[in-house]
């Protein structure tokens, strides 16, 4: 379903959609982050990156599993927590985001469905906005199969003609949204239309970061593991979780209990994101660690990235959002690694 | 006024006589304007070495990378590492040699005085340019910075962008070196705590609504550890790995291993996690603010350090990094010291 929407109708729209939790990109000091909102008077076409992806809403990064406490019954008494039962929608979503959770879907189906995440995913509208002007100097979606103004994911794409927005609806759920309030919205124009194809093919343009011949990158990988470029690219990391925390497909987690009391016995088990840059990943209870330095930390988010996911799922697990790029406190440059392993021994 | 060409020079020389076996300077990023960190083994490289307003980064911070690296070799090189520092990195290497977490001999400290001026702050500088990309920065020794863009050059005042922890500094030359590039400048400074005032005026229940709200953006990514020369223990009490193990831990060791914090980024947690830095880091804390800079959250790191450095100064007349003689502040009682429970 294609349509146009004012701006001055689009707080009319959105009030209708009161039930439903809202999200949107908040500025808090100089920070851009997705939080519940009121009434989302106006979407601000123009914010930069978030700093997390809205990830954190889905796989949010603490996630109780459930609660349990000692009983004289049953010895101990479980009590299964799941997400709350309330639709939500997320709105001025960036193409790459939504697309990452594409590929996180990956992750969480198969043998064994995460209840957590898909009870999130399922009751969430992902309404996107086509990136105009590129949010960050770091972007390079359209290396990885992404666009600025791709629909990967999305339930509406909605594109800024400066007053008004072009509405792409994409599934079942998007044209519920937009039939909750019909005459908030009119039919687009062949002019619109034409606006729209302008905007679109612009938006192209601007992305100045690329990975070139991304396509020889994970064979290429493949006969790199035990090479001494790691070693060399990994100098001057300092093996925080940015890059793997701030990821849109950064996915591994921890469990663990938090015991509030241990007589009588009471806590939680708990999910948490984990990262494969810090030391105690993969560490094993006998204290060995199969990635015990800086190289092999680097070398597994590469690997798993560009190697690793692609056998398995098809896909690169990167959108190129650039967030690792930057926000890397030692300007580790993602494209510039792969660009040199691209290169390697030629 | 500094002048790259010399810096180059010096490290030419002392790699190909084969004086240190790699250096640790700055060189341009590939993703705009600010420098990265750069290992620079042969003189041929020296080429990528550059000095300007962008090299922020505390280097003495691989040094213990350079630690772990040679205890794992078999037969290491034992020739010192070379390392380019500023006044405040240099005394991060004189609180690292008062702890006798490094040698002298096993580093050649190239030094270089920031004069008058100091390092940008990158956050500072991007929005006074309203999003736009700086492609050059540059120092007109008259208190200005001259930012290139896109659009042309504009002058800013150097005070506007400057690093917050060089509108406090005291330390504006290496107070360790092997060589010194440009002049000790004297700085007059009328209040080295000045930043703390605001914070400080508030009430008990504003501070703690500031901390508050503040600390609850943490994501523990641990950069702000990850990034500090001081934070250089092997186990760190927030880190799962201090539930380390040999191959000879016993299960009933296992499960008595206390977990000081929980992985969660909650309130709670996160106040354990920043407190047991801060403390950690009272007088040691160097002030060279990378903790704050890298935060991705934007939280004001550099005002719990700051004060504990202010607590420090006040309670028991000391300054951390500047004699690698003294001893350190947590380690030893002084008779003029303020409280008697020692005794
Ligand atoms: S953000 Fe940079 S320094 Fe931190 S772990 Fe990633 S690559 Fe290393
Ligand atoms: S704090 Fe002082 S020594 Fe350090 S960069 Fe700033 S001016 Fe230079
Ligand atoms: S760098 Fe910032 S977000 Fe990361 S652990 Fe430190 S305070 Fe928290």
């Amino acid at each position: 379903m294609e349509k146009i929407l004012t701006k001055k109708s689009f707080s009319k729209w959105v009030k209708k959609l009161e039930s439903y939790k809202i999200y949107a990109p908040v500025k808090n000091d100089d920070l851009w982050n997705y939080e519940i909102i009121d009434i989302p008077e106006s979407i601000q076409p123009d914010y930069p990156n978030t700093v997390l992806s809205p990830k954190k809403i889905i796989f949010p990064q603490r996630e109780i599993f459930l609660e349990f406490k000692a009983s004289n019954e049953e010895g101990l008494e479980v009590k299964e927590i799941l997400p709350e039962e309330r639709p939500a929608i997320i709105f001025g979503v960036r193409p790459c985001d939504a697309r990452a959770l594409t590929l996180t879907d990956n992750v969480f189906k198969g043998d064994f469905e995460d209840p957590y995440y898909w009870k999130r995913r399922n009751q969430t509208i992902l309404i996107g906005l086509t990136c105009n002007i590129p949010p960050s100097f770091d972007c390079f979606c359209l290396s990885v199969g992404g666009s600025p103004h791709s629909k990967d994911g999305l339930d509406i794409l909605m594109t800024d003609l400066e007053d008004k927005y072009y509405i792409e609806s994409l599934t079942k759920k998007g044209n519920q949204l937009i039939n909750l309030a019909k005459d908030c919205f009119e039919e687009p124009k062949v002019m619109d239309k034409k606006d729209l194809e302008k905007i679109q093919a612009n938006s192209e343009i601007q992305i100045k970061r690329q990975i070139k011949d991304i396509k020889k990158i994970p064979k290429k990988l493949k006969g790199m593991f035990d090479t001494p470029f790691w070693d060399k690219e990994s100098l001057s990391c300092i093996q925080c979780g940015i890059c793997t925390y701030l990821c849109p497909t950064c996915h591994c987690f921890d469990i663990n209990d938090e015991v509030a009391s241990s007589a009588p016995l009471k806590g939680k088990r708990v999910r948490t994101w984990d990262n494969c840059q810090f030391p105690d990943f993969t560490m094993h209870s006998s204290g060995h660690n199969p990635r015990p330095d800086k190289a092999s930390r680097l070398r597994q988010r590469i690997l798993h990235k560009f190697q690793y996911f692609v056998e398995l799922y098809e896909n690169f697990q990167c959108v190129g959002c650039g967030r690792c790029i930057s926000k890397c406190p030692v300007g580790i440059d993602i494209i510039e690694v792969l660009d040199k392993v691209r290169d390697y021994g030629l | 006024m500094v002048k790259v060409e010399d810096i180059k020079k010096e490290a030419k020389r002392i790699l190909k006589e084969g004086k240190v076996k790699y250096i640790i300077g700055y060189k341009k990023s590939t993703n705009g304007l600010m420098s990265v960190p750069a290992f620079i083994e042969s003189p041929e490289d020296v080429e990528n070495l550059i000095w300007d307003p962008t090299c922020v980064y505390n280097l003495t911070r691989f040094l213990v990378d350079e630690k772990r690296r040679k205890a794992r070799e078999k037969n290491p090189d034992e020739r010192p590492v070379g390392i380019v520092v500023k006044g405040c990195d240099s005394r991060a290497i004189i609180v690292l040699l008062q702890e006798k977490f490094i040698n002298r001999e096993n580093i050649y400290v190239l030094g270089i005085s920031c004069e008058t001026t100091g390092v940008l702050d990158e956050k500072k500088l991007l929005k006074k340019l309203n999003g736009k990309k700086a492609e050059k920065v540059e120092y007109d020794e008259k208190d200005n910075f001259i930012i290139t863009t896109l659009d042309g050059k504009s002058k800013v005042p150097a005070d506007e962008i400057l690093a917050e922890r060089c509108l406090e500094c005291r330390a504006n030359f290496p107070v360790i070196n092997d060589i010194l590039f440009g002049e000790k400048v004297d700085r007059k400074l009328d209040n080295r705590f000045k930043s703390l005032e605001k914070i400080e005026s508030l009430s008990k229940e504003k501070r703690w609504g500031f901390w508050k709200e503040q600390l609850d953006k943490c994501i523990r990514c641990y950069a702000c550890r990850s990034v500090c020369p001081m934070c250089y223990c092997d186990e760190c009490v927030v880190d799962t790995i201090n539930f380390a193990v040999t191959a000879d831990t016993t299960a009933e060791e296992k499960a008595q291993r206390i977990k000081w914090v929980e992985k969660s980024p909650t309130t709670s947690e996160n106040f354990v996690y920043h407190f047991v830095r801060a403390i950690h880091l009272a007088g040691r804390c160097i002030d060279c603010g990378e903790c704050e800079r890298v935060c991705p959250m934007d939280i004001p790191l550099r005002f719990l350090n700051k004060k504990m450095e202010k607590e420090a100064k006040e309670l028991f007349d000391y300054d951390a990094g500047f004699d690698p003689d003294q001893p350190s502040l947590v380690s030893c009682f002084k008779d003029e010291d303020p409280e008697d429970f020692i005794r």
